[in-house]
């Protein structure tokens, strides 16, 4: 009996599917430390998640994660506290609103070009921290204080947190094997070029931004109830924005399992590895963040992808990197004959 | 609305150009956001902090030591780490900058600690009287300096072979390697000057205001808005910018409370960038 012939990219998206499945069945039987670790871990993935498709695959190196993060956790708070609609729309109100920011601001930050592009973004993050400061009704340098007995907590945030991730894992599927993903690519690699074929650039430009903040929204309203009190130097600190290009870069830009490793990586090596050492981790994040973009600019799964793909044995036809630089798999070659998991087989490596 | 708080946003303008100087300076020449330049500030007047708080130096008579000493510690920075980097994919050295800033914070403060510091001098607290107009004596000297300092490298630009060299590898980095111009060397020089403009600015920074190993993003800001403003990336224009921006904060304060300082200069940075989007300098295009 042979398989039908599925198209590759149906493995990762399957392998999306379970994985989601079984982390959202777990929220029922992990202990609540764990549950709470999975959140900041599932918060984290998903920010540099989001900010992989707009700097890796959309070539918008934001520096702005903070900006959104802070206007879901904001937008989520201050509808909990002012109106009496409880969490779900609370959660619904915060997407809306970082992409509604986003919208608000893509006329003029789609319009300022590479590093331009960066500095604009950070200026954002900054003057909404200064802007919360300063605003009174949102609690001003205080913060906001959410009621506790209204927001899910241990497993069921935990779901929460494992659907907003999976969201972020699946548009960066999306940029990864759709059509859009490829036009948008394009205008990453050479603009002009693509311009000059039909690809209309802010569309697409625009289409990256607006998830990728809703997403970051997302993210902030789920940290929002995890930390229950906010404060502008909580959940508008630039660290969100650093730690969204700091997870990512270390990971692999532009790949899709790269952000997972980097958030780990980041995480559990520096941010709780060196807890107890606050400085010595900030020293490290920095190194490493050096380190990464002057001798592996890939990132650590690139190269961890190629070791696999040596230590696994060549095959006749997969002997160069070439697939590895492009960001994108040699086509689809030998898919008929490969009905192999995914995991064994070298080639895929990359593209998952 | 008095003459007071003009004077007031004019002198501290005087600042705001010479943190602002540096970043045009390194973005003029080499294409490079830095995003290190706030550290680089707060670097030097943590290094006139070792001669001023622990030895009983005069502030001003640190500086010179803490410029060349940042100009020291910047020059290898450019030469190995970021030079390389100009050539490859067009992040690394956004990133890379903004990895030695976390870098540059977290070893002020291990060395430092994170209370905020200050510069003690004679000169730090009193006020002056200037044609009727009550100011602070620190803004005067910062100010002073400051005009004195963009003239000197206005006339090292403009009057030097070492600024002809800086002007042609601005221009065409390739054409000035094929006449001779080591483009990596005169990198780095770009990169040393502007560390030490920035260091001469925290000094100054540090005598006025305290600060923390954090202080260094709000004037990375500042000074980024300082070099949207200027748009032509002439050194008078850095200086005019500065003012403007000084005088727009000052007022802001005394419209709305001091709450509101840092927002009105963020937004008036954004809302320039947005009118201006191929960037304020003619050789935008160059990075």
């Amino acid at each position: 009996m042979t398989l039908p012939t599925v198209p590759r990219r149906w493995w990762p998206a399957s392998a999306l599917l379970l994985s989601t499945v079984v982390c959202f069945a777990l929220g029922g039987v992990l202990d609540n430390g764990t549950l709470d670790l999975g959140v900041t871990l599932l918060c984290y993935l998903a920010i540099a998640q989001a900010w992989n498709v707009l700097a890796g695959f959309g070539g918008l190196v934001s520096l702005g994660a903070a900006a959104f993060v802070a206007t879901g956790s904001y937008a989520a708070a201050l509808v909990l506290v002012h109106t009496g609609l409880g969490w779900p729309l609370a959660v619904a109100a915060a997407p809306v609103t970082a992409m509604l920011l986003s919208l608000l601001l893509s006329a003029a930050l789609l319009r300022l070009r590479g590093d331009y592009f960066s500095i604009g973004t950070l200026a954002i993050a900054i003057a909404l921290q200064a802007l919360i400061r300063n605003w009174s009704w949102a609690g001003g340098a205080s913060g906001v204080t959410l009621p506790a007995d209204a927001v899910p907590s241990g497993g069921n945030l935990f779901q929460l947190a494992v659907l907003v991730a999976a969201l972020a894992m699946a548009l960066t599927l999306y940029a990864r094997y759709s059509d859009f993903g490829l036009r948008l690519a394009a205008i990453r690699d050479n603009e002009p070029a693509a311009a000059g074929l039909g690809v209309a650039v802010r569309r697409h430009q625009l289409a990256a931004l607006l998830p990728s903040s809703g997403i970051t929204g997302l993210a902030g309203a789920v940290i929002a109830f995890q930390f229950v009190v906010i404060s502008p130097d909580g959940v508008a600190s630039v660290s969100w924005s650093l730690n969204a290009v700091l997870m990512t870069v270390v990971g692999g830009t532009g790949t899709i399992l790269g952000p997972v490793l980097g958030v780990g990586v980041v995480y559990y090596g520096l941010t709780r590895g060196l807890q107890s050492e606050q400085t010595l981790s900030l020293v490290i994040e920095g190194i490493l963040l050096i380190g990464i973009v002057r001798f592996a600019p890939q990132g650590v799964w690139p190269l961890l992808c190629r070791a696999a793909r040596r230590l696994l044995g060549p095959r006749p036809d997969s002997d160069s990197d070439s697939d590895s630089d492009t960001g994108r798999p040699v086509a689809d070659r030998g898919k008929k004959d490969e009905p192999a998991p995914a995991g064994t087989e070298p080639v895929a490596l990359d593209a998952v | 609305m008095s003459l007071d708080v003009l004077a007031a946003g004019i002198l501290a303008g005087g600042l705001y150009a010479l943190i602002g100087l540096g970043i045009s300076l390194v973005f003029g020449v080499l294409g490079l956001m830095n995003l290190a330049h706030g550290e680089l500030v707060i670097g030097g007047a943590y290094l006139a902090s070792l001669l001023v708080v622990d030895a009983g130096w005069d502030p001003l008579a640190a500086l010179p030591l803490a410029m060349a000493t940042m100009a020291l510690i910047a020059y290898p920075l450019q030469r190995y780490l970021l030079t390389p980097l100009l050539r490859g994919s067009k992040s690394a050295p956004l990133v890379a900058t903004f990895g030695l800033s976390l870098l540059a914070q977290a070893l002020f403060q291990a060395a430092f600690g994170t209370h905020p510091k200050a510069l003690p001098a004679a000169y730090a607290d009193t006020g002056l009287s200037v044609l009727g107009v009550r100011v602070q004596t620190v803004y005067v000297i910062a100010f002073g300096l400051t005009v004195l300092l963009c003239a000197a490298t206005h006339l090292v630009l403009t009057r030097t072979r070492a600024g002809s060299a800086v002007r042609a590898a601005s221009a065409d980095p390739d054409t000035a390697a094929v006449l001779g111009i080591d483009v990596n060397r005169v990198y780095a020089v770009t990169f040393a000057g502007a560390a030490a403009l920035a260091a001469a600015g925290g000094v100054l920074t540090g005598v006025a205001q305290s600060f923390t190993p954090s202080s260094g993003l709000p004037l990375l800001l500042t000074g980024f808005a300082v070099m949207a403003l200027a748009g032509i990336g002439s050194v008078g224009g850095v200086l005019a910018a500065g003012v403007a921006l000084g005088v727009l904060q000052s007022v802001s304060v005394g419209l709305f409370g001091g709450g509101w300082r840092d927002v009105v200069v963020y937004l008036a940075f954004f809302l320039v960038l947005a009118v201006r989007p191929q960037g304020l300098f003619r050789k935008a295009h160059a990075g």
